[in-house]
């Protein structure tokens, strides 16, 4: 009977499916929402600078801490935690509650059309925005964590100390972290190629530079992915390449090349295949599941009056889809067009 | 990169044993732990004679650790930083602060682009000559622009109904609310800031008059010497001013302002200096041209952040809005990779609301 036990099954195939499918839901966020993001999911957003890439990670912040039910309204939110790792320092928090307000309002209301004409109408009564539903907003924003990284020094302390803080996040309040959104990865890239020259005696000793710093990064994703299942998604500022016929980028190929060998993925010669320029290590490319480029169009469109708003275009890279998508970001975040 | 013996005497745990333990793995300073796998760290430990000191004092390294980066911090308490802290600084020209929204950011970086004899340093001086009112300020100066003169001209201008004693006393504060450094090299620059960091965290704990702005005139001419070429320490250089500048703005509730020229690219257009890597560095982006045929002046919009607008332009379509007028006598050498001379052309700088006449706004 003993040896026997532990034959018992714990559970059916059916009922460990609803269970994961449940506690670890697919994630369907505009633009992105062509390939379903889970858990353990690395998504790694290309494009050039300025394409709407902080507005797609705000977009899954915003769905991951609103709650999926509140007071009898619906707002479609997973209710969990999410981390911002700032790279780049140029979060603006005051556009990221105006973010979630209008998402809240827009939930709360029906339709964005209803909420557009209501916002111009408090416009109007009171100067001053208040948020639409105090407690709720409150509650959002403090599931809301931020930090950061002026340095490879502080990113990496920050990677390192993350399962601990993860856990004591979990005891505060009782829910997951479900996102990891990292803005920009390629931040440092610059400062620590730098400092590769300042390289110190021997062989034994590692230094700070690209790719000791780089590998350190893409293990302690691994290790925390491990015991802290999460979707990880970042940003990374691209210089796009002949396809695209940017102007930059012949002139950059041409003084990078002879440089860029160690760092980079050997690119082909013929360039027409190459979409954007690849400066991460080899290390990094090999953690990514999911790649998306974003760019800008010279298409604008027309958000209501006096108002044009640029086209961004989204084209999946891994997997490789053949679709391009449009959209466009109102107030109440991503809107995809076609 | 201090080593670790010098940290034995705060932290006893972290003793002979526990530094040779980690010099046999290569780990010299608390910087080399953060390159290093902590896990497999411990496991060496364990194997270890004195595992358990050993273990312990990795994990006081790993407190060590989160001392060293930035506190974590919640979505309220961004706000609330933000709504305290985080406010306008209007430049007095209405222009700007309307597509702005008020003025330069406080704790973000603002760029001005433009090619030469647009009116940048004109931007600069009325910002300096309208902050300095209430506030200290710090201008860098890298091309002997800064012109004391000009701002008489600007605090006159705007406050002509005022009695002498009252214009001479707004004269006397403002000038002596404005610093102003002459620097000519990227390192200078550097020493300057690194200084001013110290200072401002010294007048934190004591309080009294603290600077809310800097202005940079312009940064191109300190980064563009060091950039180009095949090596990669001058785009280091440059990512670590951003960076440098940007903690200054948020830590120390600064706003930072810095110029850039424009130069040629395919096609026959213009497009913004030092390159694709100091693109993603500023928060908000400002483009100004000068179209001296009507003395119109134009600003848009290259990136902001609360912005996802194409290309936005304010134009004025009246004569007195933003029309630059020089002194005869003001000449200016610009930016010594362009080569130009700025020869004095009559504009009319002028910043009242009543000539206002009739506002649009266009997108390109």
């Amino acid at each position: 009977m003993g040896s026997k036990a532990w034959l018992v099954e714990d559970e059916s195939a059916r009922e460990m499916l609803d269970r994961v499918l449940t506690e670890r839901p697919f994630l369907l966020l505009p633009p992105l929402h062509r390939v379903p993001l889970r858990v353990g999911n690395i998504v790694e957003i290309v494009g050039p600078s300025p394409s709407a890439k902080t507005h797609i990670l705000i977009q899954a912040a915003i769905t991951c801490i609103l709650p999926r039910q509140w007071k009898g309204v619906n707002y479609g939110g997973l209710g969990h935690l999410a981390m911002f790792l700032d790279l780049d320092c140029r979060f603006d928090i005051s556009r990221f509650s105006d973010l979630l307000n209008h998402r809240i309002m827009e939930a709360a209301n029906g339709s964005s059309s209803e909420v557009d004409c209501q916002i111009k109408e408090s416009e109007a009564q009171n100067a001053t925005t208040k948020p639409y539903n105090e407690e709720l907003f409150a509650s959002c924003m403090r599931r809301f964590l931020y930090i950061r990284c002026y340095d490879s020094s502080e990113f990496l302390a920050t990677l390192k100390t993350l399962h601990y803080r993860l856990q004591k996040e979990r005891e505060t309040h009782g829910v997951n972290v479900h996102v990891l959104l990292i803005d920009s990865i390629g931040a440092f890239h610059w400062i620590d190629r730098g400092s590769s020259s300042f390289s110190l005696e021997g062989d034994t000793r590692k230094s700070l530079h690209l790719q000791s710093v780089t590998e350190t990064v893409v293990q302690e994703i691994r290790k925390l992915l491990l015991v802290h299942p999460m979707l990880v998604m970042a940003t990374k500022a691209a210089v796009l390449g002949n396809r695209y016929s940017m102007n930059d980028s012949k002139r950059n190929y041409r003084t990078w090349s002879a440089k860029d060998n160690l760092h980079s993925r050997n690119v082909t010669s013929s360039d027409q295949q190459v979409p954007y320029r690849e400066y991460m290590p080899a290390v990094w490319q090999s953690l990514i599941t999911h790649r998306i480029l974003v760019r800008t169009t010279d298409a604008d469109f027309v958000n209501g009056e006096h108002q044009n708003v640029s086209t961004y275009l989204s084209e999946w890279l891994l997997p490789p889809l053949n679709s391009v998508d449009k959209f466009i970001v109102r107030d109440t975040g991503v809107f995809v067009l076609s | 990169m201090a080593p670790l013996k010098n940290l034995e005497t705060e932290y006893p745990i972290i003793d002979s044993n526990f530094q040779n333990f980690c010099a046999s793995h290569g780990i010299f300073s608390v910087e080399d732990f953060l390159i290093h796998d902590l896990y497999m760290l411990a496991a060496f430990a364990e194997q270890n004679v004195s595992s358990e000191r050993l273990k312990e004092g990795i994990t006081q390294i790993l407190s060590i650790i989160d001392d060293m980066h930035q506190p974590w911090l919640n979505g309220m308490e961004l706000l609330e930083d933000a709504k305290r802290n985080k406010h306008f600084l209007p430049t007095g020209i209405q222009g700007v602060d309307l597509l702005l929204g008020g003025g330069i950011r406080v704790g973000q970086l603002t760029e001005l682009v433009g090619p030469s004899a647009s009116g940048k340093t004109q931007v600069c001086l009325q910002t300096a000559s309208n902050v300095a009112r209430n506030y200290m300020m710090l201008y860098l100066d890298t091309g002997n622009s800064f012109s004391p003169q000009r701002i008489a001209y600007f605090l006159g201008k705007t406050n002509e109904l005022a009695s002498a004693q009252a214009k001479n006393q707004i004269l006397q504060k403002v000038m002596s609310n404005i610093l102003c450094h002459s620097v000519f090299d990227i390192f200078a620059m550097f020493d300057v800031l690194h200084q001013l960091e110290s200072n401002l965290r010294c007048q934190e704990r004591g309080g009294g008059c603290r600077i809310r702005l800097l202005i940079v005139d312009s940064i191109s001419l300190l980064i563009a010497p060091v950039l180009g070429g095949t090596s990669t320490r001058g785009r280091a250089l440059m990512a670590s001013a951003g960076y440098l500048l940007k903690k200054l703005a948020h830590q120390h509730n600064l706003a930072v302002l810095v110029i850039n020229h424009t130069v040629g690219s395919e096609g026959g257009t213009s497009k913004p200096a030092l390159g694709d890597s100091w693109k993603s560095i500023p928060h908000s982006r400002l483009l100004l041209s000068c179209d001296r045929g009507s003395n119109v002046y134009n600003v848009s919009i290259l990136k902001h952040p609360s912005m996802c607008l194409a290309v936005s332009t304010l134009r004025y379509l009246s004569r007195a809005l933003f029309c630059i007028y020089l002194c005869p006598f003001y000449i200016r050498l610009l930016g010594r990779l362009q080569g130009l001379l700025f020869r004095t052309c009559p504009y009319r700088f002028a910043g009242d609301e009543k000539n206002i006449e009739k506002m649009e706004l266009f997108h390109e």
